[in-house]
């Protein structure tokens, strides 16, 4: 666990700037102090069964960019969703680029953290809302917690819809051997508003790259949060993604998570209710290959009554991929009327594909509807036949077969420009051109 | 008025435990506390071979290295090991020859448990095996079973008779490290019943032991071995209940079943322990491992129907090592007052063309919580595996908890798993819709009760499925409707 | 036989039967029509003993035993016997388990000995044919996936096999083609007799042209409004429910 001292003894380096009598900085200091103790998880906690971190936390990654690396738009205009207009908070091994951003402070704000964390004026917002839905005991959050310095910050205030998407967008440029990066993202939803968000994290070059990211997400009364996560990352890299989500009553957040690359991927995706009448959503569809792990690790907290929550994940494996499926669906004993339902369908194409599922229901209340399914499974050959029998080749009609499987998921998505993006995705993940928009 | 949910529940509370009584019966007791002398005298006092004892002391060289697991759902306070006494027979003569040499008050006691044994003998034709604190008192039926080949007798006693066999198959399913309980099962386990079926037999009768915990402060650690041979079946019932004890009694129990090619084995259980009173003092600690292994074409199905015990702990597992076998797992957990159940199975697919399936019911009423907790494990050499796995909850009341864990393994792309599961409460517009035919609600619970699990107690073999629908509406009824 | 009194009952606090006067005699078959949301199923379901509605006045008398307070199985142990507009599912319970649950229930209320299991064969067996009620049927789960005409056909099983002697039917024709309609109406009119009665509620004039009415009431905004024989069915269909409220 050598890397593991590094991050402690580098603390200092990390501190310099920094006002140490601060409270975000007391803040740190405490979970720096939880992270000591408790170290990276191993295969030994309950929550991490079935992926070890061992191989990625035995090695040594710099905490620190050497320089502020450059990289042209031309070069990653593809990451964008270059046909429609957005605000964009991006970020280059770290550091924020002004360059490549299109921040705004025009009736909401979408900015830095930096700022956020440091200006007088965001001191009422820093005070209510940060690290106050992370987990103070999980160790990986408190690890980026004790490191939270920079990401994106926005906030919409009361009965405003965001007119446009906001994409937070983390480059590594591969100018390091290898990176550690922690991107700390606060995003407040105050009551009446709406908006849409979608996060990437994306490596320009196949260096080694480790991401532990945290986001918060606040959504208040009658606000709509509609959050995609794109994982498509090159194969160096790897994602340890936390979000915690708290929703007022009569709100709705929606979470699609697409993974569709990087090397290991953990999605810790947790939800926490404060009033009634409550709709989560969380959806996600994984396609792997070659010796890719993503695991998605759900919880959501029913903790008032008549409030409702959604799971549909699907995962199609190939190769010597491995899926992860670990879901929770906690109902405590108040939480009467609850309708909670969770559905996660597996697809394994080659003999040495694994899929680990652990879908949990946790109970204490007795009017409530709840169930959970989960599937493991191939292609219907049967199916597959008869488009063959129409004419349409074997790997056609494969990936035909994928998207009619993934479709549920899919068609959920509300920004028709994504939703084409991701088609596409996956029309080159399965090496085929279907020739037309599903 | 009407019932309302308050009386109900409070009728619920009131209940009380039907086999709590206790059998005034002269036992020959060991002092508590478990050490090597403690294992020796009981490998002594059993006559045992020297490779029983050495195996006896392995095992719990072993369990001195381990501790006790607290991954599962319940909360209890650890039973202290060094209190229990590890030895409790009833003090008779050492082996009856037939019925009528047995006591005539443990005779009583199991007309109470309503198992007349007479009446089963000649009525049913069910061969019993009665194990009172972990000493088998009598069996039933033997020479029509010798007739067959079929050796059916105490642990004990095939460890005398048929050391060979025991030697070849005791602690390959389970082996004695295999668990923290399954450790000190090995080292301290007094009795319990062996079974033999040769090749090509066909058990014509079903195979009965009643097991019964009875002194105070001891522990039951009772030991079940069952072999099938190629192409043998049998069925094999099991029943448990214990008096009314403020104390917490420990049962830890091994079962091991070998089904050896194209055999099957039905093996079925009805634990009825102590289960605590309304306050959730005293009830039994029920920590079992039960394991089957089948090989090519083996077929090994549980049935379990759990209304007893203040903690089970549980998981009567199939390890599906040959090709084509198959193994089932159909079980009915009921928890009222303060039970703590956390009881499923594991389904380990080796071979090729396995298939499993599960159907766990749930029931918790009181203040109780029930889990499912459950493994299916394709491997990757198991082409064409199968497993199908239903987990349905009941709720009763809202001070109860119904919880779902199970855990999804593959490893191999020809697999087909499928996992589903519910959680539901009994409906008032259904027990009105029963109430309008004249059915009272208590009644119309039962009902309503008994068709949740019908699919668990169809598999129960006849006698087995009355006593347990009775149980079902004792567990959760103030009396029998 | 049925008398009631100035009945009003509410649910959460809701007025919806505002003094309801109603007499059926031994013999007698009535029939309550009315528009949606008159009160109908509420009545049915106050005099069964739905204890999601709150008596707030008057009374129900059967036999001139006063119904207030007793259970919903007392009710039907005395005989009253309702068919349910929406038959609830029990799964895993047979129907044959159910009807045999029913029938020694109350024949334990009444002080007898359970039925044996030939009487009981033979009993559903001649109800079953009555009905043209399939064997296989009554091995299934109790309304489970039952379509709505096995549905109904079932509620009119029972109340064949229990015999109640008063028997209200809740829109019993609802969801039923005519050949439906045909065998229950049959199996209504086989089991009526001079010592029972039956109220038919129904939005519709069409079932009475299969069970025939000897009185026909309008019920409107909780209140029977107009009282009158089989003719005023035939009113009613062909002039609607408007005219009707504006009597009220």
């Amino acid at each position: 666990m050598e890397f593991k001292e590094k991050l402690i003894s580098s603390y200092l380096a990390f501190e310099e700037d920094l006002d140490l009598l601060d409270s975000v900085h007391q803040t740190r200091a405490k979970a720096l102090r939880v992270f000591e103790k408790k170290g990276f998880p191993t295969k030994k906690d309950e929550s991490w069964k079935y992926t070890s971190l061992n191989a990625l936390v035995n090695a040594d990654y710099a905490l620190f960019p050497r320089s502020e690396a450059s990289i042209e738009l031309k070069d990653v205009k593809k990451y964008f969703l270059y046909d429609t207009d957005t605000y964009k908070v991006i970020f280059i091994d770290g550091v924020y680029s002004p360059f490549l951003s299109n921040t705004t402070h025009d009736g909401l704000d979408v900015c830095l953290m930096s700022a956020a964390l440091t200006k007088p004026k965001y001191r009422n917002l820093i005070n209510t809302y940060f690290n106050k839905i992370a987990s103070l005991e999980e160790s990986l959050t408190a690890l980026n917690t004790s490191y939270s310095k920079e990401g994106a910050f926005v906030y919409i205030p009361k009965k405003t819809v965001a007119e446009k998407p906001i994409e937070i967008i983390h480059f590594a440029s591969g100018e390091e051997h290898s990176l550690w990066l922690q991107p700390r993202n606060l995003i407040v939803v105050d009551k009446n508003s709406q908006v849409q968000i979608i996060e990437r994290h994306q490596s320009l070059k196949e260096h080694p790259v480790v991401t532990n990211s945290v986001t918060e997400v606040y959504v208040h009364e009658e606000a709509f949060v509609d959050y995609y996560k794109l994982q498509n990352d090159l194969t160096s890299a790897s994602l340890i993604d936390n979000t915690y989500i708290q929703q007022a009553k009569n709100s709705h957040a929606s979470v699609h998570t697409f993974s569709l690359g990087g090397k290991l991927v953990r999605n810790n995706l947790r939800y926490y209710h404060t009033g009634q009448r409550i709709l989560s959503t969380l959806k996600g569809v994984t396609i792997l290959e070659g010796k890719q792990h993503v695991d998605h690790s759900t919880m959501v907290h029913h903790s008032h009554p008549n409030c409702e929550s959604h799971q549909d994940y699907k995962g199609i494996f190939s190769e010597r991929s491995e899926g992860v499926f670990n879901g929770q669906i906690l109902v405590d004993k108040i939480a009467q009327k609850t309708n909670a339902f969770q559905q996660n369908n597996n697809v394994l194409l080659d003999d040495k594909a694994t899929v680990n599922s652990k879908p949990q229901l946790e109970i204490y209340a007795d009017d409530v509807k709840c169930s959970h399914g989960c599937t493991i499974g191939q292609m219907d050959e049967e199916a597959l036949f008869y488009l063959r029998s129409r004419g349409i080749p074997k790997k056609e009609a494969k990936a035909l077969m994928t998207y009619a499987f993934a479709n549920n998921v899919l068609e959920s998505v509300q920004l028709p420009s994504l939703k084409k993006r991701i088609n596409g995705q996956i029309a080159r993940k399965l090496g085929v051109n279907l020739g037309f928009e599903l | 008025m009407a019932y309302t949910e308050e009386e109900l529940k409070k009728e619920l509370e009131t209940k009380e435990y039907e086999y709590g009584f206790y059998t005034d019966i002269e036992s020959d007791t060991f002092p508590v506390g478990l050490n090597e002398d403690i294992i020796r005298k009981i490998s002594g006092k059993k006559g045992e071979p020297e490779w029983m004892t050495e195996w006896r002391l392995d095992a719990f060289s072993s369990f001195k290295k381990m501790v006790e697991p607290d991954w599962s759902n319940v909360k209890y306070k650890k039973p202290d090991l060094q209190k229990i006494s590890y030895y409790s027979a009833p003090k008779q003569k050492p082996k009856y020859n037939s019925l009528e040499e047995v006591d005539p008050e443990l005779l009583k006691t199991f007309d109470k448990l309503g198992i007349s044994i007479d009446e089963q003998k000649k009525l049913s034709g069910v061969a019993v095996d009665i194990v009172m604190d972990s000493v088998s008192v009598a069996t039933t039926f033997r020479d029509t079973l010798a007739e067959k080949g079929i050796i059916f007798c105490s642990i004990s006693e095939a460890i005398q008779k048929h050391p060979e066999l025991v030697k070849k198959y005791i602690g390959t399913v389970i082996p004695p490290r295999d668990n923290y309980y399954s450790a000190l099962n090995s080292a301290v386990f007094t009795d319990g019943s062996f079974c033999y079926i040769p090749k090509g037999v066909r058990c014509p009768m079903e195979l009965s032991t009643y097991f019964r915990i009875n002194q105070a402060g001891t522990g039951q650690f009772e030991r079940t071995l069952v072999i099938a041979d190629e192409q043998s079946y049998v069925s094999y019932l099991e029943g448990c209940t214990a008096p009314s004890r403020d104390e917490n009694q420990l049962h830890a129990a091994v079962v091991e079943l070998i089904a050896l090619d194209d055999a099957e084995i039905k093996y079925s259980t009805v634990q009825n322990w102590f289960p605590g009173d309304k306050n959730g003092k005293g009830g039994v600690f029920n920590f079992v491992t039960k394991r089957g292994l089948c090989h090519d074409r083996a077929k090994i199905s549980w049935t379990q129907v759990e209304t007893g015990s203040a903690v089970t702990w549980k998981y009567p597992s199939c390890v599906l090592k040959g090709d084509n076998s198959i193994g089932e797992f159909y079980s009915i957990a009921v928890t009222n007052n303060f039970q703590q159940a956390d009881t499923g199975t594991k389904m380990v697919h080796l071979g090729k063309n396995t298939r499993s399936t599960i159907i766990s019911k749930g029931i918790s009423a009181g203040k109780s919580q029930n889990s499912y907790r459950g493994l299916v494990k394709v491997g990757s050499r198991a082409k064409n595996a199968r497993n199908f796995s239903q987990c349905d909850s009941l709720l009763m009341g809202n001070n109860c908890g119904a919880h779902t864990f199970p855990y999804i393994e593959a490893k191999n792309n020809s697999a087909q798993v499928e996992h589903e599961a519910t959680t539901s409460k009994i409906g008032e517009d259904q027990i009105f819709y029963c109430n309008q035919r004249g059915i009272d609600t208590e009644k119309a619970i039962a009902l309503i009760v008994n068709g949740f699990s019908k699919e668990v107690l169809n598999k129960l073999p006849m006698e087995f499925a009355v006593e347990a629908q009775k149980l079902l509406e004792i567990s959760l009824e103030g009396s029998v409707g | 036989m049925l008398t009631i009194e100035n009945l009003h009952a509410e649910v959460e606090g809701r007025a919806i039967l505002n003094g309801i006067d109603l007499n059926v005699k031994a013999g007698e078959v009535h029939a309550i029509m009315g528009p949606n949301g008159s009160g109908k199923s509420t009545l049915s379901s106050v005099i069964a003993g739905n204890e999601d509605y709150d008596v707030t006045q008057g009374k129900i008398l059967l036999k001139e035993k006063d119904l207030s307070g007793l259970d919903p199985e007392e009710r039907a142990h005395l005989g009253i016997f309702l068919s349910f507009q929406y038959p609830v599912e029990i799964p895993g319970v047979t129907v044959t388990n159910f009807i045999k649950t029913a029938i020694n229930a109350n024949r334990k209320a009444q002080g007898l000995s359970d039925l044996g299991a030939s009487e009981l064969l033979k009993k559903i067996r001649e109800k079953s044919t009555l009905l043209d009620i399939d064997s296989k049927f009554l091995s299934r789960s109790l309304n489970e996936g039952f379509s709505g005409g096995e549905k109904k056909r079932n509620e009119i099983f029972q109340m064949a096999m229990l015999e109640p002697t008063l028997a209200i039917l809740d829109e019993t024709d609802s969801g039923l083609d005519i050949d439906a309609l045909k065998i229950v109406a049959n199996g209504v009119n086989k089991f009526k007799a001079k010592e029972n009665a039956v109220v038919v509620i129904t939005h519709y004039q069409r079932l009475l042209e299969y069970i025939v009415p000897d009185f026909v009431h309008v019920l409107f905004g909780g209140k029977i409004v107009k009282s009158g024989t089989k003719e005023l069915a035939h009113e009613l269909e062909a002039k609607g429910y408007d005219w009707i409220k504006e009597l009220a």
